[in-house]
């Protein structure tokens, strides 16, 4: 008998378009925006107009007697209020003190926005002001004043990670470089702009239709900052017009609109401006970084002593703790023996940061990639083989703790530099740099170590499924990993499909209500394809365990002889079709002895929680990538343009080849944003371009070619193999683009962005290179 | 939608005049604003740069400012015109090489469709794409009153950021420019962060007639780099009649430093707009030399 599978087609690795994709490209996709409750109250924020100050007193009195106004709320109408967000140091209305200009001092819920916002203008607020730290520098001064109680020196939060001795790796080496990168703000620029519903039931149960990316976490951190029980509160997510990291937290205008709601006994619905979503939804963290690095006279690294000082600006969100992934890139990404990390996040009256795409990595990538260029040209060795020398590989266990069970770092390297003509065309640029005429190229190189299993920041990082199968074979799939358009559900239903030999069209996918979804810890960390995958595939092979059961005890068969394929039982070795899989269903339904096809499954990774010391294997497996860059700057106006990226993306195993294209061309565009357009100017405190005209995003004639190659590693832990990737794309592109720079002027560069004046400042030896100022 | 409906509640009457008799008449009585393509006058309202008068016109209707017809030794641009329609036009691509060459740059194809040459030129921007070729092509605005019509050269129809000589009861009718002479080319520039969607940091229009082996009819306007856009007069000065050598060149790019006067500010710094105005107007010289 013929050993081969059924003939079905595999959907794995096939171009299969995203499940919600025509609904999005014809516009009848209903985002929070769109979403009419009957009976819902406007609700607008009050802002601050000063940076820091005392607030001495605020009068509603006005707002309130405006005719459509419910309520206008201060700090003084909801005194049960508690501190949220992950430093638990922000109020969501400020009671006596303003830190920033984002600051929420009073809230109205009205009858239409604008009435609201009428309202707003009608409240008067008498601030005493008080001294503006606006950098670092001057919030570490031993005068500054104290933003927050109980954090002298300004101090949020501190990391200090140490593996080996770096005295000692400093004594081995030949070459030792030192030099301090400046990384600015960016902010994510979601389409959709922030927003929230929130409405009580007469029992006190509370509702909210929410953008957030963690949803089963959020209801308890509702919970206690608004004092009632997490198990009254249901959030829904309707589909989210992009977050990239930005709902990983709660903000006040979340809670605001909950007081509001239970204030007014109606529905709330409040919604940013564009410009509110500017000024007031987070940042990426702003770095400013001193590395020193060291290698042997053979291209071996040694040591890295890293220091690091975040603006944490006036609250504490993820951006203070983008060193957990800041100090894996360290560590990691290349065998250094010996590392030194510290990082300090110090608070400001700045904007404050959150999580962003690539969490840290970005920033440090761009310093630990300038390194390895300078260190192979000191050491004489062209850049690919220098890093391969020292590029990890499978099997290895880094002394952070990382186990590399899959690993294609070295396959990465050299097919990028292959495919981009890098050794040569480096070789040829920088002969050029001389060359008379303004126009110069360069090729630039940078890799980049990412989880790609999961990370485990909690106690756990599992993701549970419900998934039935009803009378005609439609299978629901539940799910408690969060789509944020990144293509989540059409990978399960791929997954799921592929286990129960469906097609794409019988999987229905429900991921948006906590009431109904199983848990999971939320969609971040590039998580979502492997654990909520193997998740699903869990819940699919048990429901297929139950199918084939039955089956065996109808034909007599053995399990073993049985398969499901083509939306039929089927004799595995021969495909033969015994019943239509619909049917046999409506059979166990339609029974004495009905058995209906449901089952859960609940996956949990098997990674570790880090120790104190920030060691443990973080996550079930590792991504790696690497980019080349090659650009064109010229040197009359300071313009890089970048011409072409090379990618090659350990990606364990393609799953839906459409999905990870457009994921991967989407990083790659919020790269060269990050590198060369963007730049959230922060000046003492104040935004001074909270729109787009002014915060410059990519626009399509800027996008580069592309040629991006998939390693497949067949991770043993992934989905069929798969890793995550969600967060690679984007990590590389700065870090790549400085050395094409560097390649193509002999200029590096060591702060971003890339913008025009910057580059032709430095090119022109106008700018001073960063400094720095992050104490001893 | 909110901050839209708050922006408009204070327009008590809005008008849709069919002649141009009819807007004289509503803008002699005072109280308004003229809105176009609205591309400048809704976000500056809403941003709360500019207060809506209690009445607004819309203009959009009158036949007289419409249309791109030779007329009188020139060519009559009609203040309605959209940038689109510049675009589109044979006779601007044709004969007025410069002004089309910018209409490329301007904003993007949804906001070219509905913006209008009237209202570039109205809103007065010192970085208005169609105002730096206008300029240097030697254009004139047509303003139209109850009492009678006048033309004002474009040099002196800018008289700061936002600001025109154009009269609260005066309607900018349309944009006449003289025919350049034969073998006029030029060079239009604009520099920003991206190629597309952005405001120019520097912008520069630069024209000239070759004449054997010297340039003259030498024109030279600048955006972005003083209070209003302005011709660089002493650099033109210094190539009118001479060939395009590096030396001219040099000394060219030279000479227009002491023309303009940048300031800082989100875009760039005055340092940096003037080093972009050396570098490029000796780029678009050299390049226009060998038209």
């Amino acid at each position: 008998m013929a050993e081969a599978m059924p003939a079905a087609p595999s959907l794995i690795g096939r171009r299969i378009r995203k499940l919600d994709a025509p609904e999005k490209a014809s516009g009848r996709t209903r985002y929070i925006h769109d979403l009419e409750v009957p009976g819902a109250l406007h609700a607008k924020i009050l802002r601050s107009t000063e940076i820091h100050a005392r607030i001495v007193a605020i009068d509603t009195s006005a707002a309130r007697a405006l005719p459509g106004v419910h309520a206008v709320i201060t700090a003084a109408d909801v005194p049960w209020q508690r501190p949220i967000g992950v430093g638990k140091d922000h109020l969501p209305l400020k009671t006596d003190r303003v830190r920033s200009l984002r600051d929420e001092i009073a809230a109205v819920a009205a009858d239409t926005e604008e009435i609201a916002e009428a309202a707003l203008r009608l409240i008067r607020v008498t601030y005493a002001k008080l001294p503006v730290l606006a950098d670092v520098t001057a919030a570490m001064a031993a005068d500054a004043p104290q933003l927050h109680e109980g954090r002298p020196g300004n101090v949020a939060m501190t990391f200090d990670y140490a593996q080996g001795d770096v005295a000692q790796g400093e004594r081995e080496s030949d070459v030792v470089i030192e030099d301090v990168f400046r990384l600015h703000y960016v902010t994510h620029c979601c389409m959709g702009v922030s927003g929230v519903i929130a409405e009580f039931d007469p029992a006190g149960n509370l509702l909210l239709h929410s953008n957030t990316q963690v949803p089963f976490l959020h209801k308890r951190e509702f919970a206690e900052a608004l004092g009632i029980d997490p198990a009254r509160i249901r959030i829904i997510q309707p589909p989210i017009g992009g977050a990239f990291g930005s709902k990983l937290d709660i903000y006040p205008f979340e809670p605001i609109a909950i007081f509001l709601a239970k204030i007014t006994g109606r529905p709330v619905k409040l919604l940013f401006t564009r410009e509110e979503e500017f000024l007031a939804s987070p940042t990426r963290q702003p770095v400013l970084l001193k590395l020193r690095s060291g290698c042997r006279r053979d291209g071996t690294l040694t040591f890295r002593t890293v220091e690091t000082v975040h603006d944490n600006g006036a609250y504490t969100s993820w951006g203070a703790t983008t060193p957990f992934v800041m100090m894996q890139t360290i560590s990691s990404l290349y065998r250094v023996p010996h590392c030194l990390y510290h990082t300090a996040a110090i608070y400001t009256n700045n904007p404050y940061a959150g999580s962003f795409r690539g969490y840290g990595n970005l920033q440090a990538t761009f310093a630990v990639e300038a390194h390895m260029e300078k260190l192979a040209e000191a050491v004489g060795m062209d850049g690919l083989a220098f890093r391969l020398k020292n590029a990890q590989t499978a099997g290895e266990v880094t002394p952070q703790g990382m186990q590399f069970k899959s690993c294609g770092f070295q396959q990465c390297l050299e097919t990028a530099a292959a495919r981009s003509d890098y050794l040569r065309k480096h070789a040829a640029y920088a002969a050029q740099q001389r060359a008379p005429g303004p126009v110069k190229r360069g090729i630039g190189m940078a890799s980049m170590l990412h989880v790609g299993g999961g990370a485990k920041i909690y106690p756990s990082d599992g993701c549970g499924t419900i998934l039935k199968i009803d009378d005609f074979a439609h299978v629901t799939l539940m799910t408690g990993a969060s789509e944020i358009g990144q293509g989540s559900e059409t990978v399960l239903a791929q997954l799921v499909c592929e286990e129960l030999g469906l097609p794409l069209e019988a999987v229905t996918v429900v991921n948006n209500d906590t009431d109904i979804t199983p848990w999971d810890v939320g969609v971040h960390a590039s998580r979502t394809t492997f654990i909520a995958g193997n998740s699903a595939i869990g819940a699919a092979r048990k429901a297929r365990a139950k199918i084939l059961a039955a089956a065996a005890q109808k034909t007599g068969l053995t399990e073993e002889a049985l398969g499901l394929a083509g939306g039929c039982v089927v004799r595995r070795a021969s495909g033969e079709r015994l019943f239509e899989l619909g049917k046999f269903l409506r059979g166990l339904h339609f029974s004495d002895r009905a058995e209906l096809v449901m089952t859960t499954f609940y996956y949990e990774p098997p990674s570790r929680h880090q120790d104190r010391e920030f060691k443990g294997d973080v996550s079930a497996a590792y991504a790696w990538a690497t980019q080349v860059c090659e650009v064109e700057v010229d040197s009359d106006t300071g313009i890089v343009r970048l011409l072409k990226v090379t990618g090659a993306h350990d990606v364990g195993r393609v799953l839906n080849r459409l999905g990870i294209e457009g994921q991967i061309e989407g990083g790659v565009v919020m790269g060269q944003g990050y590198a060369l357009t963007e730049d959230l100017m922060v000046d003492h405190g104040v935004i001074r371009n909270p729109n787009f005209r002014d915060y410059k995003l990519v626009t399509a004639p800027e996008i580069p070619e592309m040629d991006i190659t998939f390693i497949e590693t067949l991770d043993g832990e992934g989905p069929q193999g798969a890793k995550g990737v969600g967060e690679a794309p984007a990590i590389c592109i700065a870090a790549a683009i400085a050395n094409a720079i560097w390649n193509a002027t002999g200029t590096r560069i060591y702060a971003l962005p890339f913008t025009p004046e910057h580059v032709y400042r430095a090119l022109h030896g106008a700018a001073a290179p960063p400094a720095w100022t992050g104490g001893a | 939608m909110a901050e839209v409906a708050a922006v408009l509640d204070g327009i008590a009457r809005y008008v849709v005049p069919r002649t141009l008799d009819e807007a004289l008449g509503v803008l002699a009585a005072g109280g308004v604003s003229i809105l176009a393509g609205g591309t400048d006058l809704m976000p500056q309202a809403r941003a709360g740069r500019v207060r809506l008068q209690p009445v607004l016109i819309n203009i959009r209707r009158l036949p007289e400012l419409t249309g791109i017809e030779r007329a009188g030794g020139g060519i009559r641009i009609g203040a309605l015109v959209t940038i689109t329609a510049l675009r589109d036009s044979a006779l601007v691509r044709e004969r007025l090489h410069l002004l089309w060459q910018a209409c490329d740059h301007f904003a993007s194809d949804q906001i070219r469709n509905v913006a209008t040459v009237g209202g570039n030129l109205c809103n007065a921007s010192p970085a208005g794409d169609t105002l730096i070729p206008l300029l240097a092509l030697g254009a004139s605005a047509v303003l139209a009153a109850t009492g009678g019509t006048r033309r004002v050269p474009l040099g002196e129809f800018f008289t700061g950021p936002g600001r025109s000589c154009r009269r609260p009861e005066e309607l900018l009718v349309a944009v006449e420019v003289p025919e350049p002479p034969a073998g006029f080319a030029g060079v239009f520039c604009k520099h920003g962060t991206r190629p597309a969607l952005d405001i120019s940091t520097i912008s520069l229009a630069v024209g000239a007639r070759r004449d054997g082996t010297v340039l003259r009819d030498v024109r030279i306007a600048c955006g972005a780099v003083a209070p209003t856009p302005i011709r660089a007069l002493q650099a033109e000065a210094v190539v009118e009649g001479r060939a395009a050598d590096a030396a001219t060149i040099a000394a060219a790019a030279q000479a227009a430093l002491a023309d303009i006067h940048p300031i800082s500010d989100v875009r760039a710094s005055d340092w940096y707009r003037r080093e972009m105005v050396r570098n490029l107007l000796q780029r678009a010289l050299s390049h226009v030399g060998q038209l």
